[in-house]
C-alpha cells in the first residue's frame, strides 16, 4: 500500500488543540484580514450620506452630552483638565474598548452561517474586527489632537511632551488586547449559552463606571479607590492621559499589574478559543 | 497507481437533537466531568448498536463507520437521500466541524464549496464580493487579481460589476458566486449540491468547469448530487451513504445501480371499483394497470430475460372519440426509453382495455416505471397517468464471467456473430 509511506500533511479528529494554527497559515489568510476590515469599513457607511464622516461625529455627539450632562449638570471634578480634552480622551478610548469588545464577543453569533460553511482560522473574524475599530480609534485620535492644540494654544492647557509619550501607545495596545482578550472569552460563553448576551451588554455597561472615563481617580474618595484599581484598564487610561496632560493618577507597579493580567487573559482566551471553536460550530 | 491524498478512517459523528436549555447544561456538566475530570469514555457516545435502541434517541448518529480513501486525481461522487450524511462528510473533510470519533489524514490544499456565495454580503458591489468570497475561500490578493476578468467573464455580469449585489437577479448572483469558486486552484475541490440552482445553461457551464478542473489538471474532486447524470458524467468513483453509512464505494455505474435498486418500490397492479375515484378527468378515468411477468416458474425473480405483459382497462367518459394510448417506458433516473403509441380507435362510452408486450431479452437489468397517456384525435392530450407501474430488472450473464456493469438501458439479443474469415496458413 503506497498509504503506508505517506506522509500526511493535515489530520482532523475530535481532539482539538490549543495551537491549532501555525504561524504560516495563519500568515497565508493575511489577506482575509485585510479584506474583512475593508468590508467592514464599507458595510458601516453604505447608504449613508455623511459616509465616513460618522466616525468623527458619533464621538462628538457624545462628547457633547457628556459635557452636558457630567459636567454641568452633575458637576463632576475632571480635574486640571478642561472638561472637553478629559471627556473626549474618555470618550474615544472607552469607544475603541466597547466597540472591540462587542464586536469580538458577538464572532460566533454574527458568523454562524459563513462558520458552518466555508473553514478559515476563526480567529481572524474577531481580529479584523478589533482591526477595524483600531483603525477607527486612530483617525478619531487625530481629531483628538486637534483639539489639543486648539486647547494648548487658545487656553491654558499644557501638553507635557517627554519621555512619557512612549507610554501613549503601550495604552492604547493593551486596551485593544484586553478588549480582543475579553471579547473571545465571551464570544466562547455566549455562542452556547444566549442568555450571557444580556449579561455581556449590561456587564459592560458597569465596567464603564469603574473605569476613569467620565472622571480622574483622583475625585474617587481614597478608601474606595481600590474598587476602580482593582480594573485592569484603570492604569492604561490614567497612562493616557498621563503620557499626554502629565495628568494622570498612575504608578508604575499599577501598570505593570495591568499589563500583566493583559497578557495572561490574552494568551488564556486564545487558546481557548483555538480549543473550543471547531466544537461550537455544532452548536451555533 | 497514484498516490492516496485523503483517507477517512472509521469516521463517526454524532449530533445532538432537541433545544439547548437547561438539560443542555446538564449533559454538558456531566460530560466535561466524566470525560475531562474523570478521564473516561464520553457518557454520551458509545460505538455499537445501543444507538439504534432508542435509548439514546435524543442523539442521532450522522455518520457511523465511513471509511475510505481517496486517490490523487479520483473525482469521486457522493450519493445518497436527503439527511444520509453527505453533507456532514463533506464538512468534517472541510474541517467544518470535528468527528465525534474517527481520523481523516490528507495531504495538499482542500477548498470547499457547500454552498454558493459564502461570504457575500448584499450591500457591497460585485467587485467588492469576490474579493472577499475569494479570500474567504483561501485565494490571495495576487490570485484573484489575475483572475478577476476571468471571473468576471465566466460570470457574465461585466456591465453590473460595480453594483451591489442586492439588486441582482437571483441567477447572476449565483453565477457570480459559483465563478469565483470555480477559478480556485486548490489540490482537492470539495464541492456540496450546489448546482442545484441556477438554469440548465448555467448547470451545464458548472459541470464542464469541473470536468476541466478534474480531467485537465489532475485534481482531486468530491462531490455531492442528486443528479445521477451529473455524477455519470463527472465522476470515476461513488460513494453511497444510506444513514450515516457506507453502503457501497467503487465503479459509479454499479453504486448508482444500487442506490437506485434500494430507493425504488416496485409496482405491479393499480385497480380502482368506483369511476368516481378512479384517476382521470372528464375523458377518461383509470380502472386498472397490472404488470404481468411471463415467468416460467411464478417463483422466480424478474431478470432481463422475462417477457413484460402490460395491461389496463380504463372507463371511456364520452361517445364517439377518436381515442389512442401511449405507453412510456422511463428508467428510474428519468431518461425515457420508448414512447408507444396505440393505433387509434373509435370509442364509445363504457370500459376499453388494452395491453402491450415488452418482450424478454430486450431491456438492460436495473429499475424503470411505466406511464400512460391518453390522447384524442392524435394529437389533443386528455390524461396522463405518471409513475403507474414500476419494476425491477435481476441481471443474467448465464455463461458469462465478466461482473461489471452492464452499458446501457437497453440489452437486446440481436443477431449478431463472429466468424472466421480467413486463415493464416501455418
Amino acid at each position: 500500500m503506497p498509504s503506508t509511506t505517506n506522509k500526511w500533511e493535515w489530520q482532523i479528529d475530535k481532539s482539538t488543540s490549543f495551537w491549532s494554527h501555525s504561524p504560516k497559515e495563519l500568515w497565508a489568510y493575511r489577506f482575509l484580514l485585510a479584506g474583512l476590515i475593508k468590508r467592514q469599513f464599507l458595510l458601516n457607511y453604505q447608504q449613508t450620506i455623511l459616509g465616513p464622516l460618522w466616525i468623527f461625529f458619533q464621538p462628538i455627539l457624545t462628547l457633547v452630552t457628556y459635557v452636558m450632562v457630567f459636567n454641568k449638570l452633575i458637576g463632576i471634578s475632571t480635574g486640571n483638565l478642561p472638561p472637553v480634552v478629559f471627556y473626549a480622551s474618555g470618550i474615544i478610548l472607552w469607544n475603541f474598548f466597547s466597540d472591540s469588545f462587542t464586536g469580538s464577543s458577538g464572532t460566533f453569533k454574527e458568523n454562524a452561517h459563513i462558520f458552518s460553511k466555508v473553514y478559515f482560522p476563526r480567529i481572524v473574524m474577531p481580529v479584523s474586527i478589533v482591526s477595524t475599530h483600531f483603525i477607527r480609534f486612530l483617525m478619531q485620535l487625530l481629531l483628538f489632537l486637534m483639539v489639543i492644540i486648539y486647547y494648548s494654544l487658545f487656553s491654558d492647557l499644557r501638553l507635557h511632551l517627554n519621555i512619557w509619550i512612549l507610554a501613549l501607545p503601550v495604552s492604547i495596545t493593551f486596551i485593544g488586547l484586553m478588549a480582543l482578550g475579553v471579547g473571545l472569552l465571551c464570544s466562547l460563553l455566549t455562542a452556547k449559552y444566549r442568555d450571557l448576551t444580556n449579561l455581556v451588554t449590561l456587564g459592560i455597561r458597569l465596567v464603564m463606571f469603574v473605569t476613569p472615563v467620565i472622571y480622574p481617580v483622583t475625585a474617587i474618595p481614597e478608601r474606595l479607590r481600590w474598587v476602580v484599581q482593582i480594573n485592569p484598564l484603570t492604569p492604561l487610561f490614567e497612562l493616557f492621559r498621563l503620557s499626554l496632560f502629565g495628568e494622570g493618577y498612575v504608578t508604575v507597579p499599577q501598570v505593570f499589574y495591568s499589563l500583566g493580567i493583559i497578557v495572561l487573559v490574552l494568551i488564556g482566551a486564545t487558546l481557548l478559543f483555538n480549543k473550543q471553536c471547531d466544537k461550537l460550530i455544532d452548536v451555533v | 497507481m497514484p498516490e492516496v491524498v485523503i483517507t477517512v478512517e472509521h469516521l463517526y459523528k454524532m449530533y445532538r437533537l432537541g433545544s439547548i436549555g437547561t438539560g443542555s447544561f446538564r449533559q454538558d456538566l456531566q460530560r466535561w466531568w466524566t470525560s475531562s475530570v474523570l478521564n473516561k469514555q464520553d457518557p454520551f457516545f458509545q460505538v455499537g448498536e445501543e444507538f439504534d435502541s432508542g435509548k439514546y434517541s435524543q442523539h442521532i448518529m450522522a455518520l457511523q463507520d465511513v471509511s475510505f480513501e481517496v486517490r490523487q486525481g479520483d473525482a469521486i461522487g457522493i450519493i445518497g437521500s436527503n439527511g444520509s450524511g453527505k453533507s456532514t462528510l463533506l464538512k468534517i473533510i472541510s474541517r467544518i466541524v470535528r468527528p465525534t470519533e474517527g481520523v481523516v489524514k490528507g495531504k495538499g490544499k482542500v477548498s470547499s464549496l457547500l454552498e454558493v456565495g459564502t461570504g457575500f454580503h448584499q450591500e457591497l458591489s460585485g467587485r467588492e464580493n469576490i474579493y472577499i468570497s475569494g479570500y474567504i475561500l483561501g485565494m490571495s490578493k495576487p490570485e484573484i487579481k489575475r483572475k478577476f476578468d476571468e471571473i468576471v467573464a465566466f460570470s457574465g455580469v461585466e456591465k453590473f460589476v460595480d453594483t451591489p449585489v442586492k439588486r441582482y437577479s437571483s441567477g447572476m448572483y449565483v453565477r457570480l458566486a459559483f465563478a469565483v469558486a470555480a477559478h480556485l486552484e486548490p489540490d482537492i475541490l470539495i464541492v456540496d449540491e450546489v448546482l442545484a440552482v441556477g438554469d440548465a445553461d448555467f448547470q451545464k457551464k458548472c459541470l464542464g468547469k469541473m470536468r476541466e478542473v478534474s480531467q485537465s489538471s489532475g485534481r482531486t474532486i468530491l462531490f455531492v448530487s442528486h443528479s445521477m447524470q451529473a455524477i455519470k458524467n463527472l465522476c470515476d468513483k461513488a460513494l453511497w451513504l444510506n444513514k450515516g453509512r457506507m453502503q457501497a464505494f467503487g465503479h459509479v455505474p454499479e453504486v448508482i445501480n444500487k442506490y437506485l435498486n434500494n430507493n425504488q418500490k416496485t409496482n405491479f397492479r393499480q385497480s380502482w371499483d368506483n369511476p368516481d375515484e378512479a384517476p382521470g378527468n372528464n375523458w377518461v378515468r383509470i380502472k386498472s394497470v397490472e404488470l404481468i411477468p411471463k415467468l416460467e416458474h411464478s417463483e422466480n425473480i424478474l431478470d432481463i430475460r422475462t417477457p413484460l405483459l402490460v395491461k389496463f382497462q380504463f372507463w371511456s367518459m364520452k361517445e364517439d372519440i377518436v381515442l389512442s394510448a401511449g405507453l412510456l417506458l422511463f428508467s428510474i433516473s428519468g431518461e425515457c426509453i420508448f414512447d408507444l403509441p396505440s393505433p387509434t380507435t373509435l370509442s364509445h362510452k363504457g370500459v376499453m382495455e388494452g395491453e402491450c408486450l415488452i418482450p424478454g431479452d430486450f431491456l438492460n437489468d436495473g429499475s424503470y416505471y411505466i406511464s400512460l397517456n391518453f390522447v384524442k384525435d392524435t394529437s389533443v392530450p386528455l390524461f396522463d397517468f405518471d409513475e403507474c407501474l414500476s419494476f425491477d430488472l435481476q441481471d443474467y450473464r448465464g455463461e458469462i464471467q465478466w461482473y461489471g456493469k452492464w452499458w446501457g438501458t437497453v440489452r437486446p439479443k440481436f443477431p449478431f456473430c463472429i466468424k472466421q474469415a480467413d486463415m493464416v496458413q501455418k
